[in-house]
Protein backbone atom coordinates (compact mmCIF):
# COMPACT_ATOMS: atom_id res chain seq x y z
CA UNK A 1 0.00 0.00 0.00
CA UNK A 2 1.55 3.42 -0.94
CA UNK A 3 1.89 6.15 1.64
CA UNK A 4 -0.70 9.32 1.80
CA UNK A 5 1.35 10.82 4.21
CA UNK A 6 5.19 10.65 4.54
CA UNK A 7 7.93 12.42 6.77
CA UNK A 8 11.38 12.26 6.62
CA UNK A 9 13.26 13.55 9.51
CA UNK A 10 10.57 16.37 9.93
CA UNK A 11 11.92 19.23 12.29
CA UNK A 12 10.69 22.67 13.17
CA UNK A 13 12.68 25.17 15.60
CA UNK A 14 11.24 28.22 17.21
CA UNK A 15 14.05 29.64 18.78
CA UNK A 16 15.74 27.63 21.82
CA UNK A 17 12.40 25.07 21.27
CA UNK A 18 12.44 22.36 19.05
CA UNK A 19 8.79 21.87 18.52
CA UNK A 20 9.30 18.94 15.99
CA UNK A 21 12.16 16.62 16.42
CA UNK A 22 13.13 14.37 13.61
CA UNK A 23 10.05 12.65 12.87
CA UNK A 24 9.74 9.58 10.60
CA UNK A 25 5.93 8.69 10.00
CA UNK A 26 4.23 6.87 7.49
CA UNK A 27 0.49 6.93 6.68
CA UNK A 28 -0.82 4.58 4.17
CA UNK A 29 -3.93 5.03 2.17
CA UNK A 30 -7.22 4.58 3.56
CA UNK A 31 -6.19 4.82 7.34
CA UNK A 32 -7.97 6.63 9.95
CA UNK A 33 -4.41 7.73 11.86
CA UNK A 34 -4.13 9.22 15.30
CA UNK A 35 -1.54 11.47 16.52
CA UNK A 36 -1.41 11.54 20.59
CA UNK A 37 0.60 13.00 22.90
CA UNK A 38 0.51 15.84 26.06
CA UNK A 39 -0.71 19.39 25.27
CA UNK A 40 3.10 20.79 23.91
CA UNK A 41 4.36 17.51 22.20
CA UNK A 42 4.08 19.26 18.88
CA UNK A 43 0.91 17.81 17.54
CA UNK A 44 -0.29 20.84 15.53
CA UNK A 45 2.65 22.12 14.94
CA UNK A 46 3.17 18.76 12.74
CA UNK A 47 -0.25 19.06 11.62
CA UNK A 48 0.87 22.85 10.38
CA UNK A 49 3.75 21.39 8.69
CA UNK A 50 2.13 19.15 6.70
CA UNK A 51 -0.72 21.24 5.62
CA UNK A 52 1.58 23.65 4.79
CA UNK A 53 0.58 26.52 7.01
CA UNK A 54 4.44 26.51 8.40
CA UNK A 55 7.56 25.56 6.62
CA UNK A 56 9.60 23.13 8.34
CA UNK A 57 13.08 23.75 9.56
CA UNK A 58 14.92 20.69 8.92
CA UNK A 59 13.80 17.38 6.79
CA UNK A 60 11.18 17.30 4.91
CA UNK A 61 7.57 15.42 4.17
CA UNK A 62 4.94 14.40 1.39
CA UNK A 63 1.38 14.13 0.89
CA UNK A 64 0.34 11.92 -2.09
CA UNK A 65 3.79 12.15 -3.37
CA UNK A 66 3.85 15.74 -3.37
CA UNK A 67 6.24 17.67 -1.07
CA UNK A 68 5.17 20.29 1.34
CA UNK A 69 8.38 22.45 0.31
CA UNK A 70 8.21 22.46 -3.24
CA UNK A 71 4.99 21.53 -4.53
CA UNK A 72 3.29 23.48 -1.62
CA UNK A 73 -0.28 24.23 -4.17
CA UNK A 74 -0.33 20.46 -5.19
CA UNK A 75 -0.06 19.75 -1.19
CA UNK A 76 -3.10 21.86 -0.82
CA UNK A 77 -4.77 20.95 -3.66
CA UNK A 78 -4.63 17.07 -1.82
CA UNK A 79 -6.27 17.78 1.39
CA UNK A 80 -8.63 19.09 3.27
CA UNK A 81 -7.90 20.79 6.60
CA UNK A 82 -10.17 21.45 9.92
CA UNK A 83 -8.12 23.56 12.64
CA UNK A 84 -8.92 23.74 16.48
CA UNK A 85 -11.38 26.53 17.21
CA UNK A 86 -11.94 26.91 13.47
CA UNK A 87 -13.78 30.29 12.81
CA UNK A 88 -15.99 31.23 9.77
CA UNK A 89 -17.42 34.48 8.59
CA UNK A 90 -20.20 35.22 10.68
CA UNK A 91 -21.70 37.58 8.64
CA UNK A 92 -21.93 35.08 5.65
CA UNK A 93 -24.30 32.11 5.51
CA UNK A 94 -23.68 29.00 5.58
CA UNK A 95 -23.90 28.50 1.71
CA UNK A 96 -21.91 31.69 1.10
CA UNK A 97 -19.20 30.54 3.57
CA UNK A 98 -18.89 26.76 1.54
CA UNK A 99 -19.35 28.64 -1.86
CA UNK A 100 -16.19 31.29 -0.86
CA UNK A 101 -14.04 27.90 0.44
CA UNK A 102 -14.72 25.95 -2.90
CA UNK A 103 -14.31 28.72 -4.90
CA UNK A 104 -11.02 29.24 -3.51
CA UNK A 105 -10.09 24.92 -3.63
CA UNK A 106 -11.24 25.52 -7.60
CA UNK A 107 -14.38 24.31 -8.51
CA UNK A 108 -16.62 26.40 -11.30
CA UNK A 109 -20.09 26.35 -10.28
CA UNK A 110 -20.09 24.76 -6.97
CA UNK A 111 -23.84 25.16 -5.64
CA UNK A 112 -24.57 21.77 -6.88
CA UNK A 113 -20.96 20.10 -4.88
CA UNK A 114 -22.26 22.10 -1.94
CA UNK A 115 -25.49 20.75 -2.12
CA UNK A 116 -24.19 17.56 -1.94
CA UNK A 117 -21.89 17.78 0.49
CA UNK A 118 -24.71 19.24 2.98
CA UNK A 119 -27.13 16.03 2.28
CA UNK A 120 -23.87 13.75 3.01
CA UNK A 121 -23.56 15.44 6.07
CA UNK A 122 -27.22 15.74 6.65
CA UNK A 123 -27.17 19.40 7.24
CA UNK A 124 -29.13 20.92 4.28
CA UNK A 125 -31.42 22.81 6.46
CA UNK A 126 -29.24 25.85 7.36
CA UNK A 127 -27.96 26.43 4.05
CA UNK A 128 -29.44 30.46 4.32
CA UNK A 129 -28.21 30.93 8.35
CA UNK A 130 -25.75 33.39 9.14
CA UNK A 131 -22.76 30.62 10.49
CA UNK A 132 -22.54 33.63 13.12
CA UNK A 133 -25.51 32.08 14.59
CA UNK A 134 -24.90 28.62 14.98
CA UNK A 135 -23.44 26.41 17.77
CA UNK A 136 -19.64 25.19 18.27
CA UNK A 137 -21.23 21.76 16.65
CA UNK A 138 -22.65 23.07 13.79
CA UNK A 139 -19.15 25.21 13.30
CA UNK A 140 -17.47 21.84 13.23
CA UNK A 141 -20.29 20.44 10.50
CA UNK A 142 -19.33 23.47 8.75
CA UNK A 143 -15.47 22.86 8.97
CA UNK A 144 -15.70 19.22 7.67
CA UNK A 145 -18.24 20.12 4.90
CA UNK A 146 -15.45 23.08 3.90
CA UNK A 147 -12.72 20.47 4.37
CA UNK A 148 -14.21 17.61 1.91
CA UNK A 149 -15.78 20.15 -1.07
CA UNK A 150 -13.14 19.71 -3.10
CA UNK A 151 -13.32 15.67 -2.51
CA UNK A 152 -9.55 15.68 -0.51
CA UNK A 153 -7.35 12.62 -0.60
CA UNK A 154 -6.05 13.21 2.93
CA UNK A 155 -8.00 15.33 5.74
CA UNK A 156 -6.71 16.72 8.43
CA UNK A 157 -8.50 17.27 11.69
CA UNK A 158 -6.99 19.09 14.69
CA UNK A 159 -8.26 18.47 17.73
CA UNK A 160 -12.02 17.93 16.32
CA UNK A 161 -13.92 16.95 18.76
CA UNK A 162 -12.47 19.92 21.24
CA UNK A 163 -15.54 21.70 22.94
CA UNK A 164 -18.13 19.15 21.59
CA UNK A 165 -20.88 17.63 23.44
CA UNK A 166 -21.42 13.97 23.68
CA UNK A 167 -24.02 14.07 20.91
CA UNK A 168 -21.64 16.17 18.51
CA UNK A 169 -18.64 14.21 19.23
CA UNK A 170 -20.84 10.86 18.08
CA UNK A 171 -21.86 12.29 15.10
CA UNK A 172 -18.87 13.78 14.48
CA UNK A 173 -17.14 10.53 15.34
CA UNK A 174 -19.58 8.66 12.42
CA UNK A 175 -19.22 11.30 10.00
CA UNK A 176 -15.75 10.94 10.04
CA UNK A 177 -15.61 7.00 9.75
CA UNK A 178 -18.37 7.23 6.99
CA UNK A 179 -15.89 9.45 4.80
CA UNK A 180 -13.00 7.11 5.47
CA UNK A 181 -14.48 3.71 4.56
CA UNK A 182 -17.48 5.09 1.79
CA UNK A 183 -14.75 7.65 -0.04
CA UNK A 184 -11.38 6.45 0.92
CA UNK A 185 -10.42 9.55 2.67
CA UNK A 186 -7.32 9.07 4.44
CA UNK A 187 -7.82 10.60 8.04
CA UNK A 188 -5.05 12.37 9.99
CA UNK A 189 -6.22 13.74 13.10
CA UNK A 190 -4.87 15.05 16.33
CA UNK A 191 -6.52 14.10 19.50
CA UNK A 192 -6.23 13.40 23.52
CA UNK A 193 -9.51 11.60 23.34
CA UNK A 194 -8.14 8.11 23.46
CA UNK A 195 -11.93 7.16 23.84
CA UNK A 196 -12.36 8.25 20.34
CA UNK A 197 -8.96 7.04 19.34
CA UNK A 198 -10.66 3.56 19.69
CA UNK A 199 -13.92 4.60 18.24
CA UNK A 200 -12.08 5.89 15.29
CA UNK A 201 -8.60 5.30 14.24
CA UNK A 202 -6.59 2.08 12.41
CA UNK A 203 -3.38 3.16 13.59
CA UNK A 204 -2.06 5.42 15.63
CA UNK A 205 1.34 7.36 16.60
CA UNK A 206 2.03 9.26 20.32
CA UNK A 207 4.60 12.31 20.02
CA UNK A 208 6.38 12.96 23.10
CA UNK A 209 8.17 16.37 23.36
CA UNK A 210 8.55 16.30 19.29
CA UNK A 211 9.78 12.92 19.08
CA UNK A 212 7.58 9.60 17.90
CA UNK A 213 7.92 7.55 20.40
CA UNK A 214 5.44 5.24 19.18
CA UNK A 215 4.14 4.50 15.71
CA UNK A 216 1.57 1.12 14.93
CA UNK A 217 -1.84 0.02 14.15
CA UNK A 218 -4.30 0.54 16.50
CA UNK A 219 -4.92 -3.57 16.53
CA UNK A 220 -1.02 -4.20 16.66
CA UNK A 221 -0.70 -1.69 19.97
CA UNK A 222 -3.08 -3.07 22.23
CA UNK A 223 -2.17 -6.74 21.13
CA UNK A 224 1.96 -5.56 22.14
CA UNK A 225 0.21 -4.95 25.78
CA UNK A 226 -2.35 -7.82 26.27
CA UNK A 227 -1.98 -7.00 30.25
CA UNK A 228 -3.31 -3.29 29.77
CA UNK A 229 -7.35 -3.09 29.80
CA UNK A 230 -7.62 -0.15 27.27
CA UNK A 231 -6.00 2.03 25.30
CA UNK A 232 -5.58 4.66 27.93
CA UNK A 233 -3.52 2.21 30.30
CA UNK A 234 -0.72 1.43 27.34
CA UNK A 235 -0.33 5.50 26.19
CA UNK A 236 0.74 6.08 30.13
CA UNK A 237 2.48 3.07 29.50
CA UNK A 238 4.34 4.02 26.52
CA UNK A 239 4.27 7.49 27.57
CA UNK A 240 6.52 6.73 30.53
CA UNK A 241 9.15 4.64 28.77
CA UNK A 242 12.72 7.11 27.86
CA UNK A 243 12.65 9.07 24.78
CA UNK A 244 14.81 6.45 22.21
CA UNK B 1 -13.83 32.83 -10.76
CA UNK B 2 -10.24 33.57 -10.28
CA UNK B 3 -9.21 33.53 -6.27
CA UNK B 4 -8.62 37.17 -6.05
CA UNK B 5 -12.18 37.77 -7.76
CA UNK B 6 -13.73 35.14 -5.20
CA UNK B 7 -12.00 37.43 -2.06
CA UNK B 8 -12.84 40.39 -3.69
CA UNK B 9 -16.41 39.33 -3.64
CA UNK B 10 -16.39 38.01 -0.46
CA UNK B 11 -14.86 41.27 0.67
CA UNK B 12 -17.67 43.34 -0.73
CA UNK B 13 -20.55 41.11 0.69
CA UNK B 14 -18.91 41.04 3.98
CA UNK B 15 -18.24 45.38 4.09
CA UNK B 16 -21.86 45.75 2.91
CA UNK B 17 -23.32 43.87 5.88
CA UNK B 18 -21.23 45.19 8.40
CA UNK B 19 -23.10 47.61 10.78
CA UNK B 20 -20.38 50.03 11.87
CA UNK B 21 -19.38 50.61 7.96
CA UNK B 22 -22.78 51.29 6.91
CA UNK B 23 -23.19 53.94 10.66
CA UNK B 24 -19.80 55.87 9.35
CA UNK B 25 -20.88 55.76 6.29
CA UNK B 26 -24.12 57.42 7.16
CA UNK B 27 -22.27 59.78 8.67
CA UNK B 28 -20.00 60.74 6.03
CA UNK B 29 -23.08 61.75 4.15
CA UNK B 30 -25.41 63.10 6.88
CA UNK B 31 -22.05 66.07 7.24
CA UNK B 32 -22.03 66.47 3.76
CA UNK B 33 -25.44 67.32 3.63
CA UNK B 34 -24.92 69.78 6.35
CA UNK B 35 -21.96 71.40 5.23
CA UNK B 36 -23.44 72.45 2.20
CA UNK B 37 -26.86 73.61 3.61
CA UNK B 38 -24.37 75.55 5.47
CA UNK B 39 -22.57 76.62 2.74
CA UNK B 40 -25.73 78.08 1.24
CA UNK B 41 -27.04 79.54 4.36
CA UNK B 42 -23.77 81.12 4.05
CA UNK B 43 -23.71 82.57 0.61
CA UNK B 44 -27.26 83.82 1.08
CA UNK B 45 -26.02 85.55 4.00
CA UNK B 46 -23.13 87.20 1.45
CA UNK B 47 -25.66 88.08 -1.13
CA UNK B 48 -28.03 89.71 1.12
CA UNK B 49 -25.01 91.97 2.76
CA UNK B 50 -24.21 92.49 -0.78
CA UNK B 51 -27.12 93.47 -1.78
CA UNK B 52 -28.21 95.41 1.17
CA UNK B 53 -24.58 97.39 1.13
CA UNK B 54 -25.74 98.32 -3.00
CA UNK B 55 -28.81 99.77 -2.27
CA UNK B 56 -27.32 101.58 0.77
CA UNK B 57 -25.15 102.92 -2.13
CA UNK B 58 -28.15 104.28 -4.20
CA UNK B 59 -30.16 105.48 -1.53
CA UNK B 60 -27.31 107.78 -0.73
CA UNK B 61 -26.51 109.01 -4.34
CA UNK B 62 -23.13 107.57 -4.38
CA UNK B 63 -21.77 106.60 -7.94
CA UNK B 64 -19.38 103.88 -6.12
CA UNK B 65 -19.50 100.48 -7.56
CA UNK B 66 -19.30 97.56 -5.04
CA UNK B 67 -17.69 94.93 -5.73
CA UNK B 68 -19.69 91.74 -6.20
CA UNK B 69 -18.55 88.47 -4.08
CA UNK B 70 -17.41 85.76 -6.38
CA UNK B 71 -19.83 82.97 -5.23
CA UNK B 72 -19.78 79.93 -7.30
CA UNK B 73 -21.48 77.03 -6.77
CA UNK B 74 -19.35 74.57 -6.40
CA UNK B 75 -17.86 76.05 -3.32
CA UNK B 76 -19.94 74.90 -1.19
CA UNK B 77 -18.79 71.45 -1.54
CA UNK B 78 -15.89 72.73 0.70
CA UNK B 79 -17.14 71.40 3.93
CA UNK B 80 -17.52 67.99 2.11
CA UNK B 81 -14.69 68.00 0.34
CA UNK B 82 -12.84 68.68 3.85
CA UNK B 83 -14.92 65.64 5.90
CA UNK B 84 -13.88 63.38 3.14
CA UNK B 85 -9.99 64.55 3.50
CA UNK B 86 -10.53 63.89 7.15
CA UNK B 87 -13.35 61.67 8.33
CA UNK B 88 -12.74 59.92 4.90
CA UNK B 89 -9.13 59.18 5.47
CA UNK B 90 -10.47 57.85 9.09
CA UNK B 91 -12.93 55.17 7.98
CA UNK B 92 -10.36 54.28 5.43
CA UNK B 93 -8.20 53.27 7.82
CA UNK B 94 -10.66 51.32 10.24
CA UNK B 95 -12.03 49.62 6.72
CA UNK B 96 -8.40 48.41 5.54
CA UNK B 97 -7.42 47.81 9.38
CA UNK B 98 -10.87 45.49 9.96
CA UNK B 99 -10.02 43.52 6.46
CA UNK B 100 -6.98 42.01 7.63
CA UNK B 101 -7.22 41.74 11.51
CA UNK B 102 -10.54 39.95 10.96
CA UNK B 103 -8.41 37.36 9.19
CA UNK B 104 -5.44 37.26 11.20
CA UNK B 105 -6.74 37.36 14.92
CA UNK B 106 -10.31 35.95 14.40
CA UNK B 107 -9.37 32.16 13.24
CA UNK B 108 -10.32 32.20 9.65
CA UNK B 109 -7.06 32.61 8.44
CA UNK B 110 -5.88 28.86 8.28
CA UNK B 111 -8.37 27.55 6.09
CA UNK B 112 -7.66 30.20 3.65
CA UNK B 113 -3.95 29.87 4.08
CA UNK B 114 -4.67 25.90 3.37
CA UNK B 115 -6.60 26.34 -0.35
CA UNK B 116 -4.39 26.77 -3.47
CA UNK B 117 -4.51 30.39 -3.51
CA UNK B 118 -1.88 32.29 -5.38
CA UNK B 119 1.17 34.53 -3.47
CA UNK B 120 -1.06 38.08 -4.42
CA UNK B 121 -4.67 36.72 -4.51
CA UNK B 122 -5.58 37.44 -0.96
CA UNK B 123 -4.19 40.58 -0.88
CA UNK B 124 -5.20 42.24 -4.14
CA UNK B 125 -8.61 40.67 -3.81
CA UNK B 126 -9.42 41.97 -0.24
CA UNK B 127 -7.87 45.72 -1.64
CA UNK B 128 -10.38 44.92 -4.61
CA UNK B 129 -13.38 44.79 -2.49
CA UNK B 130 -12.66 47.83 -0.25
CA UNK B 131 -11.35 49.35 -3.71
CA UNK B 132 -15.41 48.35 -4.68
CA UNK B 133 -16.92 49.30 -1.75
CA UNK B 134 -15.19 53.10 -1.89
CA UNK B 135 -16.00 53.25 -5.84
CA UNK B 136 -19.83 52.79 -4.25
CA UNK B 137 -19.45 55.30 -1.41
CA UNK B 138 -18.19 58.29 -3.71
CA UNK B 139 -20.73 57.16 -6.65
CA UNK B 140 -23.15 58.01 -3.63
CA UNK B 141 -21.20 61.12 -2.37
CA UNK B 142 -20.83 62.63 -5.97
CA UNK B 143 -24.78 62.13 -6.95
CA UNK B 144 -25.39 63.38 -3.10
CA UNK B 145 -22.99 66.30 -3.77
CA UNK B 146 -24.63 67.97 -7.32
CA UNK B 147 -28.43 66.65 -5.47
CA UNK B 148 -27.36 69.28 -2.59
CA UNK B 149 -26.04 71.96 -5.16
CA UNK B 150 -29.40 71.67 -7.03
CA UNK B 151 -31.75 71.22 -4.37
CA UNK B 152 -30.19 73.07 -1.49
CA UNK B 153 -28.18 75.29 -2.97
CA UNK B 154 -30.92 76.23 -6.09
CA UNK B 155 -28.07 76.39 -8.26
CA UNK B 156 -28.02 75.40 -11.84
CA UNK B 157 -24.90 73.30 -13.43
CA UNK B 158 -23.71 73.32 -16.47
CA UNK B 159 -22.06 69.93 -18.12
CA UNK B 160 -18.13 71.68 -17.14
CA UNK B 161 -19.50 71.74 -13.54
CA UNK B 162 -20.87 68.22 -13.33
CA UNK B 163 -17.07 67.16 -15.25
CA UNK B 164 -15.47 69.27 -12.06
CA UNK B 165 -17.77 67.06 -9.52
CA UNK B 166 -16.69 63.45 -11.18
CA UNK B 167 -12.81 64.57 -11.51
CA UNK B 168 -12.98 65.26 -7.60
CA UNK B 169 -15.06 62.35 -7.32
CA UNK B 170 -12.31 60.15 -8.71
CA UNK B 171 -9.17 61.38 -6.92
CA UNK B 172 -11.77 61.34 -3.50
CA UNK B 173 -11.80 57.83 -4.49
CA UNK B 174 -7.93 57.34 -4.93
CA UNK B 175 -7.26 59.58 -1.91
CA UNK B 176 -9.37 57.29 0.01
CA UNK B 177 -7.96 53.69 -1.43
CA UNK B 178 -4.52 54.96 -0.31
CA UNK B 179 -5.85 55.37 3.08
CA UNK B 180 -7.05 52.11 3.20
CA UNK B 181 -4.08 49.95 1.48
CA UNK B 182 -2.06 51.96 3.42
CA UNK B 183 -3.96 50.53 6.46
CA UNK B 184 -3.82 46.93 4.95
CA UNK B 185 -0.10 47.17 4.83
CA UNK B 186 0.57 47.97 8.54
CA UNK B 187 -1.90 45.61 9.65
CA UNK B 188 -0.26 42.97 7.85
CA UNK B 189 2.99 44.13 8.66
CA UNK B 190 2.55 44.65 12.80
CA UNK B 191 2.26 41.18 15.14
CA UNK B 192 0.19 42.63 17.76
CA UNK B 193 -3.75 43.34 17.48
CA UNK B 194 -4.67 46.87 16.98
CA UNK B 195 -1.05 47.88 16.67
CA UNK B 196 -1.47 48.46 12.99
CA UNK B 197 -4.49 50.42 13.80
CA UNK B 198 -2.72 52.56 16.31
CA UNK B 199 0.41 53.43 13.89
CA UNK B 200 -2.18 54.11 10.59
CA UNK B 201 -4.12 56.36 12.99
CA UNK B 202 -0.65 58.15 13.73
CA UNK B 203 0.16 58.54 10.37
CA UNK B 204 -3.49 59.85 10.07
CA UNK B 205 -2.55 62.26 12.69
CA UNK B 206 0.67 63.54 11.52
CA UNK B 207 -0.17 63.96 7.53
CA UNK B 208 -4.10 64.80 7.84
CA UNK B 209 -4.07 67.49 10.73
CA UNK B 210 -0.73 68.15 11.84
CA UNK B 211 1.45 68.86 8.76
CA UNK B 212 -1.81 70.66 6.96
CA UNK B 213 -2.48 72.76 9.85
CA UNK B 214 1.21 73.68 10.24
CA UNK B 215 0.86 74.85 6.88
CA UNK B 216 -2.29 76.53 7.24
CA UNK B 217 -0.79 78.55 10.63
CA UNK B 218 2.39 79.41 8.69
CA UNK B 219 0.02 80.93 5.85
CA UNK B 220 0.31 84.53 6.08
CA UNK B 221 -3.14 85.44 4.37
CA UNK B 222 -4.34 82.66 7.44
CA UNK B 223 -3.36 85.09 9.89
CA UNK B 224 -6.57 87.44 9.46
CA UNK B 225 -10.16 85.97 8.96
CA UNK B 226 -11.09 86.28 5.19
CA UNK B 227 -7.76 86.44 4.44
CA UNK B 228 -4.57 89.04 5.40
CA UNK B 229 -4.18 90.61 2.03
CA UNK B 230 -7.85 91.00 1.14
CA UNK B 231 -8.40 93.01 4.24
CA UNK B 232 -5.37 95.13 3.71
CA UNK B 233 -7.34 95.58 0.34
CA UNK B 234 -4.18 94.18 -1.72
CA UNK B 235 -4.82 92.56 -5.26
CA UNK B 236 -3.05 89.19 -5.91
CA UNK B 237 -0.08 90.40 -8.30
CA UNK B 238 1.11 92.58 -5.20
CA UNK B 239 0.62 89.43 -3.06
CA UNK B 240 2.94 87.71 -5.07
CA UNK B 241 5.08 90.72 -4.80
CA UNK B 242 4.75 90.74 -0.82
CA UNK B 243 5.27 86.82 -0.44
CA UNK B 244 8.24 87.07 -3.25
CA UNK B 245 10.15 88.93 0.13
CA UNK B 246 9.84 85.80 2.24
CA UNK B 247 10.69 82.68 -0.41
CA UNK B 248 12.52 80.85 2.27
CA UNK B 249 9.60 81.06 4.55
CA UNK B 250 7.05 80.17 1.86
CA UNK B 251 10.06 77.20 0.28
CA UNK B 252 9.73 76.00 3.99
CA UNK B 253 5.93 76.14 4.37
CA UNK B 254 5.27 74.57 0.52
CA UNK B 255 7.82 71.97 1.33
CA UNK B 256 5.91 71.04 4.53
CA UNK B 257 2.36 70.59 2.97
CA UNK B 258 3.57 68.99 0.13
CA UNK B 259 4.94 65.91 2.24
CA UNK B 260 1.25 65.39 3.24
CA UNK B 261 -1.15 63.54 0.32
CA UNK B 262 -3.87 65.25 2.08
CA UNK B 263 -2.70 69.05 1.21
CA UNK B 264 -2.22 67.44 -2.33
CA UNK B 265 -5.89 66.33 -2.28
CA UNK B 266 -7.04 69.59 -0.70
CA UNK B 267 -5.38 71.61 -3.26
CA UNK B 268 -6.72 69.51 -5.97
CA UNK B 269 -10.53 69.33 -5.01
CA UNK B 270 -10.14 73.40 -4.03
CA UNK B 271 -8.64 74.17 -7.75
CA UNK B 272 -11.49 72.58 -9.70
CA UNK B 273 -14.54 73.29 -7.72
CA UNK B 274 -13.40 77.32 -7.65
CA UNK B 275 -12.79 77.11 -3.77
CA UNK B 276 -9.22 78.06 -4.83
CA UNK B 277 -9.37 82.00 -5.81
CA UNK B 278 -6.18 81.23 -8.30
CA UNK B 279 -8.43 78.72 -10.40
CA UNK B 280 -12.08 80.49 -9.54
CA UNK B 281 -14.12 80.02 -12.81
CA UNK B 282 -10.70 78.87 -15.07
CA UNK B 283 -11.77 75.86 -17.37
CA UNK B 284 -10.82 72.67 -16.61
CA UNK B 285 -8.09 72.69 -19.02
CA UNK B 286 -6.22 75.38 -17.50
CA UNK B 287 -6.97 73.94 -14.04
CA UNK B 288 -5.41 70.40 -15.13
CA UNK B 289 -2.31 72.58 -15.95
CA UNK B 290 -1.64 73.77 -12.68
CA UNK B 291 -2.68 71.44 -10.44
CA UNK B 292 -1.10 68.19 -12.47
CA UNK B 293 1.36 67.65 -10.18
CA UNK B 294 -0.51 67.55 -7.67
CA UNK B 295 -2.34 64.81 -9.05
CA UNK B 296 0.78 62.85 -10.18
CA UNK B 297 1.68 62.69 -6.44
CA UNK B 298 -2.07 61.24 -4.98
CA UNK B 299 -1.82 58.83 -7.55
CA UNK B 300 1.64 57.57 -6.84
CA UNK B 301 1.10 57.70 -3.43
CA UNK B 302 -2.16 55.58 -4.13
CA UNK B 303 -0.10 52.94 -6.36
CA UNK B 304 2.89 52.91 -3.84
CA UNK B 305 0.38 52.21 -0.84
CA UNK B 306 -1.38 49.44 -2.64
CA UNK B 307 1.92 47.82 -3.99
CA UNK B 308 2.98 47.82 -0.56
CA UNK B 309 0.25 46.06 0.49
CA UNK B 310 0.70 43.44 -1.94
CA UNK B 311 3.97 43.00 -1.23
CA UNK B 312 3.64 42.58 2.55
CA UNK B 313 0.51 40.84 3.03
CA UNK B 314 2.87 37.15 2.85
CA UNK B 315 1.90 33.81 4.61
CA UNK B 316 4.50 34.79 7.26
CA UNK B 317 3.70 38.21 7.95
CA UNK B 318 -0.19 36.89 8.44
CA UNK B 319 0.60 34.25 10.80
CA UNK B 320 3.23 36.46 12.06
CA UNK B 321 0.76 37.01 15.85
CA UNK B 322 1.62 37.44 19.34
CA UNK B 323 -1.22 38.42 21.87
Amino acid sequence: MTAAIATERLTRVFGPVTAVDGLDLEVAEGEIFGLLGHNGAGKTTTVNMLTTLLPPTGGGASICGRSITADAAGVRRSIGYLPENVRFYDNLTLGENLRFFAELSGIRRPEGRIREVLRLLDFEGPYGQRVGTFSKGMRQRVGIAQAILHEPKVLFLDEPTSGLDPEGVRTLRETIVRLNREFGITVFMNTHLLTEVTKTCTSIGILRAGRLIHSSSLAETLAAFPDEESLEAVYFRLESQPVP
Amino acid sequence: MSSTATVARRELVALRRDRLLVVLLGFLAAVTLVSVIVGAAAFRAQLEAYQLYVQQLEQSGSSTRAAAPRLFPLQLLRGSVEYVEILGALFAIVLGYGAVATEKYRGTLPLLLSRPVGRFALPLGKLAGIAGIWLAVVVALTVLWTAAIVGIGSASLGPADLGRILIVGAFSWLYLVFWSALAVALTAVTSRLSLGLILAIVIWLTFVLIIPQLGDTMDPDNQVPGGLFKALEIDSSSEAAVIAHFATFEELRNFLESASPTKHFERLAFAFLGIDDDFNQKPIGVVWSGIWGYAVAIAAAGVAAVAAAALVTTRSNLQRTRS
